[in-house]
């Protein structure tokens, strides 16, 4: 919904006291406000709309170039959606024009919401006014520059924090968009020999890793926590264990730097990826995220919204490619193995189920073909033939691919998206990829799949999912939890 | 050096927390939270936290040092315990440093009275995490370093010492039995309330540590502290055993 930001007039009064009183202890007066509206000439009062309804206003008052902004107010049921600092955009604009270089407000002293969201907007605490707002309640004051403030718009500095499966991963990202530096701790040796992940030794290596890790993305991005303006987290879906690591850690960071706690879906920060890789990328949309422990299809119609599909029901995309690998010995990660060997093989050579197809519906299921290989190796095996390990990779792969890119293509088409991202460490299979730009193209449907780095865990992706989070408002409080079944809503 | 010390243990159901004051001489036991959360650490440690301090007129910018009870215990709640501990030291710029959560026990037990003490944590599957201290005038000094044991091959060890022996952890919910049935007269069970760590416990043990009697406390780099496990994962258990390793 977009916001519009106009002057205020006395006929905004009415929706404008109303809104004073539901927002603050001791509210301005009608007079007060018909006052300031009748000395243009060191004010400045605008209101926010929506479709025509006020859903915001604020005012600003310059003195000896010195802007004092005075109180800023959104709906309740309209905060978090960037109409606060829409307001603030056009308060320091008009400020300028009346003459001010310095911005300065004052703040309940508890209230952590404004606080947080001025001081990503570049304001500084410059001091405490005792009892202000009434015995026992202080201000704070906060002030700063007005070229900061103009200049922060979109610009909040964000530390990313992932730990959801093996990968130990910290970014630093700027204004949503621009990656300062993405540090990935890889764990894949210490599982390899296990052949997948094992969840006790990822949380062990997740505890070793987290500070340095942290500690090479603030160096990197050549910042120190005084620079940040809040920390993302991902909080799950996940194995528990690890994801208990990342938030325990990034909680104990928050309540020391006082910095804002955003917690991070790790499915939505895959579907991020691809706006972070080609930032024209605008719901509605359709991603297939797939990876080693996720298998969704997810309609998004707008930011923020999700809608699953479907899911598989058992094996996830990339742990079918892991087991088939273990299987024929060819060790862990299966999916880059199998998809190189595949390039070698015959696709059509062994006829494998294609599971739930034809299931009028967007789940899947990968653990048939999985045993449908296995008895093909034993079988074979029996007959005294030998196996074409190519022939199988490959395919083993369509048959994957196939319900894939035939269940994508159709969500895409039923629910009429222009726009399909794929996502997760799967997405780096060129078969999946070359099979749904090809059935996408035919049909005039954009495909967009991440870089390599951005397709398997990393932070980056968490990063510019927090800013949007951070955006809206969203907070994790010090009792969260870490939900190894978070669902993406 | 001067300042807050805020010490966290989440090893155990039991979360701790405890503040003290750094000065001359040692560390002063300046309050302490302790709320029996099993499975619940991660909700419940940082709102007490920040809840404690409040209470004590205190702010995090306060702290000058932060200890974590670093095990053994259940792998998980020790991580809780130890990440949220790197995450508090790391944002403060402050040193941290580990303390074993069975010391935390024993230091609490110290004040009770001299002699030998047995602390057995809780290390599920039938087994027992063992130490043993001996206590004398109010201090706790540790015999033997930490491990993961059967309760039977412990209980025949201890009584082989032949001497009066006060035990106490989580075990004995489980293992209370065999213990007092293998060690007979020579034990005496410490009040339950005491089997779990507490805060006094908990800088008692850090204030000795720092003293130049204490161990090694490591550099303090809030990176490098590690849970005491005393296990490997399943995984690499089953692994050794594949490979002849197992003992």
């Amino acid at each position: 919904m977009s916001v519009d930001v106009r002057e205020m007039a006395y006929a905004d009064l009415d929706g404008v006291v109303a809104l004073e009183e539901a927002t603050f202890p001791s509210p301005w007066s009608r007079a007060t406000f018909a006052d300031e509206l009748a000395r243009p000439h060191s004010r400045g009062w605008l209101v926010a709309e929506e479709a025509g309804v006020l859903v915001g206003y604020g005012g600003v008052m310059v003195v000896d170039g010195e802007a004092h902004l005075m109180n800023i107010a959104v709906r309740s049921d309209r905060r978090r959606e960037g109409v606060a600092s829409a307001l603030l955009d056009e308060l320091v604009a008009r400020a300028r024009e009346l003459g001010a270089d310095r911005v300065t407000l004052e703040v309940r002293a508890e209230s952590d919401e404004p606080i947080a969201f001025y001081r990503s907007r570049g304001m500084q605490l410059a001091g405490r006014r005792a009892g202000y707002y009434g015995p026992g309640v202080d201000a704070l004051i906060m002030s700063a520059d007005i070229d900061e403030v103009a200049a922060s718009a979109g610009s909040e500095l964000i530390l990313a924090i992932e730990t959801s499966c093996d990968e130990t991963a910290a970014a630093i990202m700027r204004g949503g968009t621009e990656l300062l530096s993405n540090v990935v701790a890889s764990q894949v040796d210490f599982h390899a020999r296990f052949g997948g992940v094992v969840p006790e030794i990822a949380s062990r290596k997740h505890t070793e890793a987290i500070v340095g890790v942290v500690d090479e993305a603030l160096e990197q991005a050549g910042v120190s926590f005084a620079d940040l303006d809040a920390i993302a987290v991902t909080y799950g879906p996940g194995l528990i264990g690890a994801l208990v690591v990342g938030v325990a850690y990034a909680k104990g960071l928050s309540l020391a730097t006082g910095l804002p706690l955003v917690g991070v879906n790790h499915l939505e920060g895959h579907i991020f990826a691809s706006a972070l890789a080609e930032p024209d990328i605008e719901p509605p949309l359709v991603a297939l995220v797939v990876s080693g422990g996720h298998t969704s299809l997810v309609h998004v119609p707008e930011w923020g919204v999700y809608e699953t599909l479907g899911q598989t029901l058992d094996d996830a995309a990339g742990e079918a490619f892991d087991k088939v690998a273990k299987v024929l010995g060819l060790g862990y990660p299966g999916g880059p193995v199998i998809s190189k060997l595949a390039e070698e093989g015959d696709p059509r050579a062994i006829d494998f189920p294609r599971a739930m197809m034809h299931s009028r519906d967007y789940r899947f299921s990968l653990s048939g073909l999985k045993t449908a290989v296995i008895n093909h190796i034993r079988h074979e095996r029996e007959a005294g033939r030998e196996i074409s390990v190519p022939d199988l990779a490959a395919s083993f792969q369509a048959a994957v691919v196939d319900v894939q890119v035939a269940k994508t293509v159709r969500a895409a088409e039923e629910l009429g998206v222009r726009t399909v991202c794929l996502a997760g460490g799967v997405a780096a299979n060129p078969s999946l990829r070359e099979g749904l730009r090809e059935a996408l193209a035919a049909r005039s449907i954009r495909l967009s799949v991440p870089p390599f780095a951005f397709c398997t865990d990393n932070a980056a992706m968490i990063a510019a999912a927090g800013t949007w989070r951070f955006r809206r408002g969203d907070r994790l409080g010090l009792d969260a939890e870490a939900v190894a079944d978070l669902p993406l809503a | 050096m001067s300042g807050l010390v805020l010490g966290v243990d989440t090893a155990t159901e039991r979360t701790v927390i405890a503040l003290g004051t750094l000065g001359e001489p040692g560390v002063r036991m300046l309050a302490a939270e302790e709320i029996d959360a099993p499975r619940a650490a991660l909700g419940r440690l940082l709102p007490a936290v920040a809840e404690l301090l409040g209470r004590e007129g205190l702010t995090t910018a306060e702290i000058s040092q932060v200890v974590a009870g670093h095990g053994p215990g259940s792998f998980t709640g020790v991580r809780i315990g130890v990440a949220t501990a790197k995450g508090l030291a790391h944002g403060l710029g402050v040193p941290l440093y580990g303390i074993g959560t069975l010391d935390a026990i024993a230091w609490r037990l110290a004040r009770e009275g001299d002699g030998l003490l047995g602390v057995l944590g809780d290390a599920m599957r039938g087994e027992v995490y063992p130490a043993l201290f001996e206590l004398d005038g109010g201090v706790a000094r540790r015999r033997e370093g930490d491990r993961v044991a059967t309760p039977a091959a412990v209980a025949a060890e201890w009584a082989a010492l032949d001497r009066p022996l006060v035990l106490a952890g989580n075990a004995l919910t489980k293992h209370e039995h065999l213990f007092v049935d293998t060690l007979g007269e020579r034990v005496t069970l410490a009040a339950r309330e005491l089997w779990l760590p507490t805060g006094d416990g908990l800088i008692g043990a850090y204030a000795y540590a720092r003293s130049s009697e204490g161990a090694d406390l490591g550099t303090g780099d809030p990176g490098a502290l590690l849970p005491i496990y005393t296990r490997l994962s399943d995984a690499e258990e089953a692994e050794r055993v594949r490979h002849g390793g197992a003992s």
